[in-house]
Parts: C-alpha cells; sequence; structure tokens
C-alpha cells in the first residue's frame, strides 16, 4: 500500500517516531498537568506533605531531647526512632486521609472525563492498546501516591542518618528503605485499582470523586458497626483502611493491629485489585455500546 | 487499482441492535462518501475501519491488515469522529500536542506537526485558547487537525462538515480533494447529501447498516431503471419541443409545469436523451433557456434506494 501512495506523490515524513518504550507517558503527563490546574488538588497536594514535616520535626527533636527537655519531659519512647516511627508515618490514617483527597481531585476524572468527552475513540485510534491506555492512568496515580509516601519515606530516613550523624540508623535496620519502598508500592498498586475502577463507573467525576470518599471511609464505618455487634477481629478485613494497616505493619515487622494474619489482609487487597482490573477492562471500551 | 480498505461480510450488532450486516465493499484511493441517514451504520462503518471495534461477523482489512487490534496500523490512519472527542480543559496546542506524541512523535516534531494542522484549520491564533471555549466551528477544526497532524494515509472523517460556517466548509473541502491527489484514501461520511457531492462523485450507500449502491454517482442513478430520470426545460415553446420527443423510445414521460413554459421529461436512458436533445432543440427551433435535473442528484437516488 506504501508503495502506491508514494507513486501517487504523496510525500511521507522522514523522520522515524521516536522509540515507544513508553507510549503511555503522555497520557501520564497530560493527567498530572491537568491535576496541578485544580487549585482544590494545589491545595490538597500541599497539604499531603504536612505529616512529613511533623515526622522530620520529630526526627529532629529525638536526637536534640536535651534541648527540647522542656517542652517533651517523658516523651522519651515517643521519640525513640525505630522502624515503627516510619510505619507509624506511612500507615497513619491522616497520610490515608490525604493520599485519597490528593487522589480524589487528581484521580476522580483519569477515566471519567474520557468517558465525558468521548475521548476513548481518539486514544484507541492512534498506536496504543488498552493496556498502554491504563498503565498511563494507573501512572498518573502511582505519580502521585509515591511523591507522597515514598519520597518523605526515603527522605525522612535520610534525614535521620544526617540528623544522627552517623549510619548506625541503617545499619541497624537495613531493610527498612525496602519496607518503606515496599509499603509505598503496595499502595501504589491499591490505589491505583482502586481510583481507575470507580473513575470509570461514571462519566461525572464528582460523582466519583464523593465515591472516591464514601467507599474509602464507609468501610472503615462499616467494620466498626460490624465489630460493634459480632466482636470479631476478623471483620477488620472488611475495611480499606484496616487492611493497608494489616499489611503495613507487616512490611515494616512490627506488631500487627488486628488479630488475624496479615496475609489474609493482602489476599483481600489483592482480591480487591483483580475485581477491579476485571470490572475496568470490560467499563474501558473505545466506544460507546448501544445497549 | 487494489483495495486500500476491504470489508468482507462484516457484520457487527451492538446486543439486540444490528449496526452493520453483511456489508462487502471495497474502497481504493481517494475520496469515498459514505452516505446514509443517522443511525444507518456509517460510524459503526468507521470504527470497524479504524480498529475501535472488533466486528461480529467478517473481517475489514486496511491495507491488507486486520484492523482490528493492530495499533501499529493506526499510525497510518487518521480518524475524525462525528462527536466532540477531547478535554474541554486543554488548550487546542495541548490538544494536537498530546495527541501526537501517543502517535511517537518526539516533542519538536510534536510541535511542528501540530503548528501546521492548526495553521491549517485556521486556528493558529487561538491555539493557546482552551477547547472550552472554542465555538462548534473550531472544535470541528481542531478535531479535523487532530486527524491529519500526523499526516496518515488513510483518514476516516464521521460527518467532518457539520457544524461549519460555509467558508471553512469550503475550505475544508478543498483540503479534502487535495488529498486524494496526494494519493491518500479518504473515508468521509455525511448525511448531508451536498456536503458529499461537493467532495466526491464515489460513493457508497449505506442504509439500516446495509449497503444499498456503490459506485459513481451516475452509475448509481442506472441501478435504477425502475426510476427515470426527471429532466426540465424551460424554453420559449414547451409544447413544440415536446412533439419532437413522442416518438422516443428513449422517453417515458412527458409532462408540463404549470406555467406553461417547462417541459418535464422523464427518461431510462439519460444519455441517449441527452444525445438526442441538442438536435431536438434544433429542429423545433425553440429557445432554451433553462436545462435542469433535478433528479441528477444524490437525494434523488438516495430515496429512489430506500424506496421513499
Amino acid at each position: 500500500m506504501a508503495a502506491t501512495v508514494r507513486a501517487k506523490g504523496y510525500a511521507h515524513w522522514d523522520g522515524r517516531p521516536v522509540d515507544r518504550r513508553f507510549p503511555w507517558w503522555p497520557i501520564t503527563r497530560m493527567g498530572i498537568q491537568l491535576a496541578f490546574r485544580k487549585k482544590r488538588f494545589k491545595l490538597a497536594f500541599a497539604m499531603s506533605f504536612a505529616p512529613a514535616f511533623v515526622f522530620l520535626a520529630g526526627l529532629y527533636i529525638s536526637e536534640r531531647l536535651e534541648d527540647f527537655q522542656a517542652f517533651f519531659r517523658g516523651s522519651d519512647r515517643l521519640l525513640n526512632i525505630t522502624p515503627d516511627y516510619f510505619k507509624i508515618y506511612l500507615t497513619n490514617d491522616s497520610l490515608h486521609f490525604l493520599i485519597v483527597l490528593v487522589l480524589a481531585f487528581a484521580g476522580a476524572g483519569l477515566v471519567a472525563d474520557d468517558l465525558k468527552h468521548n475521548s476513548l475513540q481518539l486514544y484507541f485510534a492512534r498506536p496504543l492498546r488498552k493496556k498502554d491506555y491504563l498503565l498511563g492512568k494507573m501512572s498518573v496515580v502511582a505519580f502521585f501516591v509515591l511523591i507522597v509516601t515514598a519520597l518523605p519515606g526515603l527522605v525522612l530516613l535520610l534525614f535521620k542518618l544526617v540528623f544522627a550523624g552517623s549510619f548506625k540508623f541503617f545499619l541497624d535496620y537495613p531493610w527498612l528503605p525496602l519496607s518503606i519502598l515496599g509499603y509505598a508500592a503496595l499502595l501504589t498498586v491499591f490505589f491505583a485499582f482502586y481510583i481507575l475502577l470507580l473513575s470509570s463507573l461514571s462519566k461525572n467525576s464528582r460523582y466519583v470523586t464523593i465515591l472516591v470518599f464514601m467507599t474509602f471511609f464507609f468501610s472503615s464505618i462499616l467494620h466498626g458497626i460490624l465489630y460493634g455487634i459480632f466482636r470479631l477481629p476478623a471483620l477488620a478485613l472488611v475495611s480499606i483502611p484496616a487492611n493497608l494497616q494489616q499489611t503495613g505493619a507487616s512490611l515494616f515487622g512490627q506488631k500487627l493491629p488486628h488479630a488475624f494474619p496479615a496475609v489474609w489482609s493482602f489476599l483481600v487487597l489483592a482480591a480487591a485489585c483483580a475485581v477491579s482490573g476485571l470490572v475496568i477492562n470490560r467499563k474501558i471500551r473505545s466506544v460507546e455500546v448501544v445497549k | 487499482m487494489s483495495a486500500v480498505i476491504r470489508a468482507e461480510n462484516l457484520s457487527k450488532w451492538y446486543g439486540n441492535v444490528l449496526g452493520l450486516s453483511e456489508v462487502t465493499l471495497e474502497i481504493e484511493n481517494g475520496v469515498t462518501g459514505l452516505l446514509g441517514p443517522n443511525g444507518a451504520g456509517k460510524s459503526t462503518f468507521m470504527k470497524l475501519v479504524t480498529g475501535q471495534m472488533k466486528p461480529n461477523i467478517g473481517s475489514v482489512t486496511v491495507g491488507g491488515r486486520r484492523a482490528w487490534n493492530d495499533p501499529a496500523l493506526f499510525a497510518k490512519i487518521g480518524f475524525c469522529p462525528e462527536p466532540d472527542a477531547f478535554y474541554e480543559d486543554v488548550t487546542g496546542w495541548e490538544f494536537l500536542t498530546g495527541l501526537l506524541r501517543l502517535q511517537g512523535f518526539c516533542r519538536a516534531e510534536a510541535a511542528e506537526r501540530a503548528a501546521r494542522a492548526l495553521d491549517i484549520v485556521d486556528l493558529a491564533k487561538d491555539k493557546d485558547r482552551l477547547i472550552r471555549g472554542y465555538s462548534r466551528g473550531m472544535r470541528q477544526r481542531v478535531k479535523f487537525a487532530q486527524a491529519i497532524a500526523h499526516d496518515p494515509e488513510i483518514i476516516v472523517l464521521d460527518e467532518p462538515l457539520s457544524g461549519l460556517d460555509p467558508l471553512s466548509k469550503r475550505k475544508l473541502i478543498k483540503l479534502i480533494k487535495d488529498f486524494r491527489s496526494e494519493g491518500r484514501t479518504v473515508l468521509v461520511s455525511s448525511h448531508v447529501l451536498p456536503e458529499i457531492e461537493a467532495l466526491t462523485s464515489r460513493i457508497v450507500l449505506i442504509h439500516q447498516g446495509k449497503i444499498l449502491a456503490q459506485g459513481d454517482i451516475p452509475y448509481v442513478r442506472e441501478l435504477i431503471e425502475a426510476h427515470p430520470h426527471v429532466i426540465s426545460i424551460r424554453s420559449s415553446d414547451p409544447r413544440r419541443l415536446a412533439a419532437g420527443f413522442i416518438g422516443d423510445a428513449a422517453v417515458r414521460k412527458l409532462t408540463f409545469d404549470p406555467d406553461g413554459k417547462t417541459l418535464v421529461i422523464e427518461t431510462h436512458k439519460r444519455d441517449a436523451f441527452f444525445g438526442r436533445l441538442t438536435g431536438a432543440v434544433l429542429e423545433a427551433g425553440v429557445l432554451v433557456d433553462e436545462i435542469t435535473s433535478p433528479d441528477d442528484n444524490l437525494q434523488a437516488v438516495f430515496d429512489y434506494l430506500v424506496g421513499k
């Protein structure tokens, strides 16, 4: 066919398209750019670093307790920095809330807006597979989750070494960076599926924003109600934050907050991701379907 | 000439709704018009050609390659969908460069191509405005620009002229005709007949998911033997002119308009009739003011074929 076209005099572009190792990157880039155009997002994003600064201050104070004795009398145990300190940073409810807040603004429209604006057909009229599209969208979520978890987590660890002036802490817990990265990766994978699932359920990103909050916190409320009735620790499996905390504690080698094996929470989260993947795959179609 | 787009026994349905039924079709280089009313199956056919949907039965190939699930092929295809299909919160420039980056062009090349495409559709001045603020015509033009920005060999345009002002429409028509001379294959759909007529004489008539007819407009017209051509001749003495055609086997019916100055002739053999017309006018010695063939347009052909 190309020969026919050339014979007709049509001048092809002589260059070569760039190596498409990451064909999804333009989608990610656009998703991140669009998020930063929202004022509410910018506020939420800035707020999401607040816990990191608080924990950074904690690190500083822990190394100079004698300077702050007047303020922190009796707080030696609290400011005794162990891997638990990093676990608390990454699994505390306030950080989870801020992650959900950031993703509600940055991720609600990821698929919903494409469905609303019929953009899928433009994506899929290009040399792009569905998996590239999904990877591009998931990478937006990954970017924001990692930037408020892995990045501050590792920076905190670095500052701990700087404030201590030695590598002793790192040598005592050499696996800690892997725990930070592992838990951040788990959050990334879970939230990527979670946000994309909800975003693919509606064309209205505002509804999706509400859904993101509702499902996350309703699962906790449901856990509270069920636990109040049945008093079974395993009921924490219905709660998203509880499962994240359980897996987090396991990855940091700390005491589990709920009295059941952490592997159950891993399985629940994996199952949630698998079901989300199936639904997303079904919902992402290149064109509208008349039924 | 070999077909660029080839559909064989192509069928597609959405649940219980039939989108396309057993379509076998070959489309060659140049501009081909896909004509049919809303819901006829034009968009379905285009989405199958651009690999957006998988056929339920049959196959569609573009340049010898199956269109479904072949992303590499999509680099050669430019698709302008009918409905608006873009983020409102990006500028025309961002929209185009973003899509060009998805095509695999580097940043500089994407920028150059976006600038060129926006210039072609007269949106260079408005490139930094949010699409949210674009008028309907501008949206249509930026949509068209994204379809041509990567210089595709095959351009599929779903109702590209709708919403355009006359000037933009004329420019786009010229552009599409230029594509033909460049050797590209353009498949363009419309339910507005004059638009298709302005673009090409090679048409595919589609209705209720089936291909009713395919070919040049006169060829399609000849298919309809049951529906003769109607030719109106406004002259100084229509009755004398009519006398010359009484015994003509090509003429099926002669009538006069109420104004008394127009002879309306129905014929099954259009070419034969026109071959005789000049001689008949001279023989009758009448002055002819106007010869029109109101039947010789797509609307008439389409009406006949769908049985209106």
